[in-house]
């Protein structure tokens, strides 16, 4: 069935990215800050598996850096994105009336302003670094998660088991939180996945425009936008980090997949 | 999409042909600006690139010659009287405005009563209506040859500063400049290239005035001999320096004339680009807040300063196309001497000895650096690895250019690689260092007895005294570390190979008259 | 009909109020001054000062957030800081650019999305559909100024076929201008297809399963009859809410491209006059951009019907 070959394959490229991002916490071949001026800007070589580049840094160590950074980023702007946009979807979508009107309202708000140009403003408010990152695209993204959430809730409000859990006298908390999120995550799983690309490319793209996570510490997409002076010269500084970003959002796409397949059969490939 | 394609294909042919046609135009010389101007009103809305272009079209009574010292550009001559009070300039003959109109005293008077006019928001007012440099008493015309300017006290600097770009280089304008309803249309000035189209975000271009009344002697600065040898300059307007890279290299942009360095092996490996190294006579340095508690002690800005290798520093971030330099005093200028030569030298053995003395327990020290400046930021990254090694904890913290300033101007910092531009004169360097740090937050240096020292400088026009000065203020500076001085910096300009007759001076600005297309 | 549509448009001037509070507030937020940054590193405390008080900048912000309200309201989005051109012709002329980009490149990424979709849902567990999903994902996995540039460099640089810096009007010659589109266009039509080709599939597999379909395979009508008249309209419907949602993010995406190819669009406005901090730019284009994004989506709404008679316009 084809689910399970989007299964292996986007694990298994989410799998090494993991590991190389976990093994980067403990171990990586130099330090990926170490400059060292005199060996600038190598070809990929026995000493060097990726070359060095403009301060001759280990792009190999960077890379793997890279990766724990951009997971964490990423990881920790979904989870946010996710857990704000759900709540307010889901109490939005339950409670209706005015409460859903005023948060729709703020919602679609958020919603119109293109999402990276928030980004780029709240960041220069809030100073160029990661956190600073985390909460300017958690807030970019969570009115989708919002939307989506209470599109479903919407339809599950009608549902019996839901109508017979009000009847029988429990709070609208507890329907709320036994009921009707449980089926919340599918779709929202779902999004997730896709969230985790688009954060991986906001990233790059915000470093491209000159505020990602504040270097000299490596993300992929910093180290993408600082390579780009190098194309035509040193190409391999921004093959790296590119094909880094491709292969996980590819391995994330597949997952994400997967994980629809299996939450949503009548998908199944 | 394939019912498109016919009707696309076509298109796309002739598009193409084009585009390889268009660089064939001979007689347009293409030089990219990386950002739009402001305005085209010299000296009123601008920036370092609407200096640039708009200095090919105006001109002024003096100018800045190739070694930075002012000459004369539409005066003739200048006599100053034996107070230093009275300035008498002898107009040239025969100097058309591009109307065709001649220029006459009477010109010079009524532009610059227009830049005394506050409402014209002239920046470099204050320098002359007494809140500055002087006070300008009068500017009269005794005959339709000569303008006298009055000034209340002699000033060493009054003629460079009429000289400066920022000023607009003073440049005299024909009053048909403005529209009927006194508001700015376009400037009628007397330079080699009048104004042509300004496709806002695009292009500016500039056609060559066939009537330009030229100097006699040769070219220097911004004056000498200026003749325009191309029909039109077009001025690109190209943010990414990748792109305009990517365009010199397919011949669509004739001139770059601000290269970054890290491009210089690459530059210099093609057989079609010339490069053009000089050195500019901007600073960029590290700045320290004297202010904060912590660096408040001189001994931890001392150990700094020994815990960096600054040759090696320079030397890198400009590759190796910049010596280093520890003094305000730029290289190129002519007060740069042995004194000046003298700067800092690693010793981590002593730095570690002083953080030690000074009780430095590792506590971390915010460095603020920017990446619209990039040397900025390359500095920063070796401040802080070199720093390391005496045991200095260093944190680079990268904001945007706007916020950067921001902080500078309020002294709200700990370290900051900062970059300036270019002063005319060594007392300027060191007056946009120093000041009294309650009435002038960005100032890096408050030390009134040094100040006092510098406001001699500015006011007497004698060499050695102003000499002695300087030396004595860079020996102040290696021992009270308010700020690190790196480098000077260079203007790296990458022309294509037919283009012939470009040369970089210290300033840094473009000058496209006397330069071919072959 | 109208009535609904009148409704809507009004309801969405509490959202576009709200949306022009938020980005004076978030714009006033932000550290720098766009008076200093004009007059740079010599810029002294008096000038600053003097300068800010001729713009109307020291005024207390609640007055000038009203005055530039009740400028709006006539039409009027002020002057730009940066060189003194109002602001609402600036957008337009940018508009232009970029608009003539998206949109050209969204129309080919649906005419290549939602038939690579069809295609891919109809071979579903074989190769063909195996090949497409890869190459679709393969294409929104690449950061577009990343892709931008390597085209730039083969197409523009290596080959010398298209030109590498400049940019046109197209009303000044079609031929001349659009050889300057043709590699921007290219690059967002190569990531929004793998975008809009997964979803069109998506929602093709979706509608596959419904009755009608297998009720009008089991008649014995024709496959590509099948797709094209029952599968076909009720897969785009989706795909149509998320071309509503892809044109209205594009504008974040776009200043990249703008950047990469040094085009004088929209999104570089934004971008530039956010780092200058000109506020009366910034406001306006964010301004423009919401109408624009409500607009769009109203479209969508109003169109969705035709496409999925399940959906009636409420």
């Amino acid at each position: 069935m084809k689910w399970r070959l989007n299964a292996v394959v986007g694990s298994a490229l989410v799998g090494v990215i993991l590991l190389l991002a976990l093994a980067a916490l403990v171990w990586t071949p130099y330090d990926p800050l170490a400059l060292s001026l005199r060996a600038k800007l190598q070809a990929p070589s026995a000493a060097h598996w990726l070359g060095t580049d403009e301060f001759g840094r280990d792009v190999a160590s960077r890379i793997m850096a890279g990766a724990s950074t951009s997971a964490l980023v990423a990881s920790v702007t979904v989870f946010f994105a996710v857990v704000g946009g759900s709540l307010v979807g889901v109490v939005a979508g339950f409670v209706r009336g005015w409460t859903d009107r005023v948060l729709m309202a703020f919602n679609d708000t958020l919603l119109a302003f293109p999402g990276m140009l928030l980004a780029l403003a709240l960041m220069v408010v809030v100073g160029a670094n990661r956190w600073g990152i985390v909460l300017a695209l958690g807030l970019a993204y969570a009115p989708s998660v919002a939307r989506v959430v209470r599109g479903t809730v919407l339809g599950l409000r009608e549902k019996e088991y839901v109508e017979a859990s009000r009847m029988i006298g429990n709070p609208e908390l507890t329907t709320m939180a036994r009921h009707v999120l449980p089926n919340c995550v599918a779709p929202v799983a779902v999004l997730a996945t896709s969230m985790f690309g688009w954060v991986l490319l906001a990233e790059s793209a915000l470093s491209f425009l000159g505020l990602g996570v504040p270097p000299p510490a490596p993300t992929w997409g910093n180290m993408l936008a600082s390579g780009r002076p190098y194309m035509q010269t040193a190409v391999w500084l921004g093959l790296a980090p590119g094909l880094c970003i491709a292969l996980t959002l590819l391995g994330i796409n597949l997952l994400g997949d997967a994980l629809r397949d299996r939450l949503d059969p009548r998908m199944a490939l | 999409m394939t019912r498109l394609l016919p009707a696309f294909l076509p298109g796309l042919l002739a598009a193409w042909l084009v585009a390889l046609a268009s660089p064939a135009v001979a007689q347009t010389l293409r030089v990219r600006l990386n950002a739009d101007i402001r305005s085209t009103d010299p000296g009123v809305n601008r920036d370092a690139n609407t200096d640039a272009v708009v200095l090919h079209v105006v001109e002024g009574l003096v100018a800045l010659k190739e070694d930075t010292t002012v000459g004369p550009l539409l005066a003739s001559k200048v006599d100053v009287s034996a107070d230093g009070k009275t300035y008498t300039f002898s107009l040239r003959d025969g100097v058309k405005f591009h109307n065709g109109a001649l220029l006459t005293a009477d010109d010079v008077l009524w532009s610059w009563k227009r830049f005394m006019d506050p409402a014209t928001n002239w920046r470099c007012l204050s320098e002359f209506d007494g809140r500055g440099l002087v006070k300008l008493l009068a500017v009269e015309s005794p005959n339709p040859k000569t303008v006298v300017f009055r000034i209340d006290s002699p000033s060493a600097l009054f003629l460079a500063t009429m000289a400066r770009m920022d000023c607009g280089g003073s440049g005299i304008v024909h009053r048909s400049s403005l529209g009927t309803d006194g508001k700015w249309v376009a400037p009628v000035g007397t330079g080699p290239f009048k104004l042509g189209e300004w496709k806002r975000g695009q292009a500016i271009e500039l056609l060559r005035f066939d009537d330009y009344a030229a100097r006699s002697e040769p070219m220097s600065g911004y004056t000498g001999a200026k003749k325009a040898e191309v029909e039109r300059v077009r001025f690109m307007i190209i943010p990414d320096s990748a792109a305009a890279k990517a365009a010199l290299y397919s011949n669509a942009v004739d001139i770059i004339t601000d290269a970054p360095s890290s491009d210089f092996a690459e530059l210099k490996a093609r057989t079609d680009i010339k490069l053009d190294a000089s050195p500019s006579m901007g600073l960029n340095a590290l700045l320290l807040q004297t202010r904060d508690p912590l660096l408040k002690d001189v001994r931890i800005r001392r150990a700094l300063a020994l815990s960096l290798d600054t040759e090696e520093l320079a030397a890198s971030v400009s590759e190796g196309l910049s010596k280093r330099n520890n003094s305000a005093v730029p290289t190129t200028s002519p007060f740069y001497g042995a004194v000046q030569a003298n700067g800092f030298k690693r010793d981590l053995a002593e730095a570690k000895r002083l953080l030690a003395a000074a009780g430095y327990s590792g506590q971390p020290i915010k460095l603020i650096a920017n990446k619209r400046y990039g040397s900025t930021f390359d500095s920063a990254v070796l401040v802080q690895s070199m720093a390391q090694a005496a045991g200095l904890k260093i944190e680079i913290e990268v904001l945007d250019w706007a916020t950067q300033l921001d902080k500078y101007g309020k002294g709200d910092y700990q370290l900051m690689s900062f970059t300036y531009s270019a002063r005319l004169d060594p007392a300027l360097n060191f007056e946009m260092l120093m000041g009294p740090k309650d009435k002038q937050p960005r100032k890096v240096w408050d030390n009134p007895d040094a100040q006092a020292r510098l406001a001699v400088a500015l006011d007497s026009p004698d060499r050695a005294l102003r000499q002695s000065i300087f030396d004595d203020l860079h020996k102040r500076m290696l021992d009270e570390v308010p700020a690190i001085v790196f480098y000077n910096g260079i203007e790296l300009a990458a022309t294509r190979r037919n283009v012939a007759g470009y040369k970089g001076w210290p300033t840094g600005q473009p000058r496209l008259w006397n330069v071919r297309l072959q | 009909m109208l009535g609904y549509v009148l409704r809507r448009l009004l309801l969405t001037l509490p959202t576009l109020l709200l949306v022009a509070l938020a980005v004076f507030t978030l714009m006033r937020l932000i550290p720098g001054d766009p008076v200093q940054l004009m007059l740079g590193d010599r810029a002294d405390d008096a000038q600053v000062a003097e300068q800010r008080a001729r713009m109307g900048l020291d005024a207390p912000l609640p007055l000038q957030f009203g005055r530039w309200l009740a400028a709006v309201a006539k039409g009027d989005l002020g002057q730009s800081i940066t060189d003194q051109q109002p602001v609402l012709p600036l957008i337009l002329e940018r508009f232009r650019v970029s608009a003539v980009i998206v949109l050209v490149a969204v129309a080919l990424a649906t005419l290549l999305a939602v038939p690579a979709g069809l295609v891919a849902a109809w071979q579903q567990n074989r190769p063909v559909d195996l090949f497409i999903v890869l190459g679709a994902t393969l294409l929104l996995s690449v950061p577009s100024f990343w892709l931008g540039l390597l085209l730039l460099l083969f197409f523009g640089l290596q080959l010398g076929w298209l030109p590498v810096v400049g940019y046109a009007p197209l009303s000044d010659g079609f031929a001349a201008g659009a050889a300057y589109l043709v590699l921007p266009i290219v690059t967002l039509t190569l990531i929004e297809t793998g975008v809009l080709t997964r979803m069109a599939r998506a929602s093709a597999i979706e509608v596959q399963q419904l009755e009608y379909v297998t009720h009008a395979r089991a008649k014995g009508v024709p496959e590509w009859r099948v797709l094209a008249r029952h599968v076909l309209p009720n897969a785009f419907a989706p795909t149509l809410t998320l071309i509503g949602l892809v044109l209205g993010n594009l504008l974040g995406g776009i200043a990249v491209l703008e950047t990469v190819f040094t085009l004088p669009g929209l999104g570089r406005l934004l971008v530039d006059a956010i780092y200058a901090r000109d506020y009366p730019v910034v406001q306006g284009v964010l301004l423009f951009t919401a109408t624009i994004y409500v607009l769009i989506n109203l479209l969508v709404d109003l169109l969705y019907p035709l496409f999925d008679p399940r959906v009636s316009v409420q």
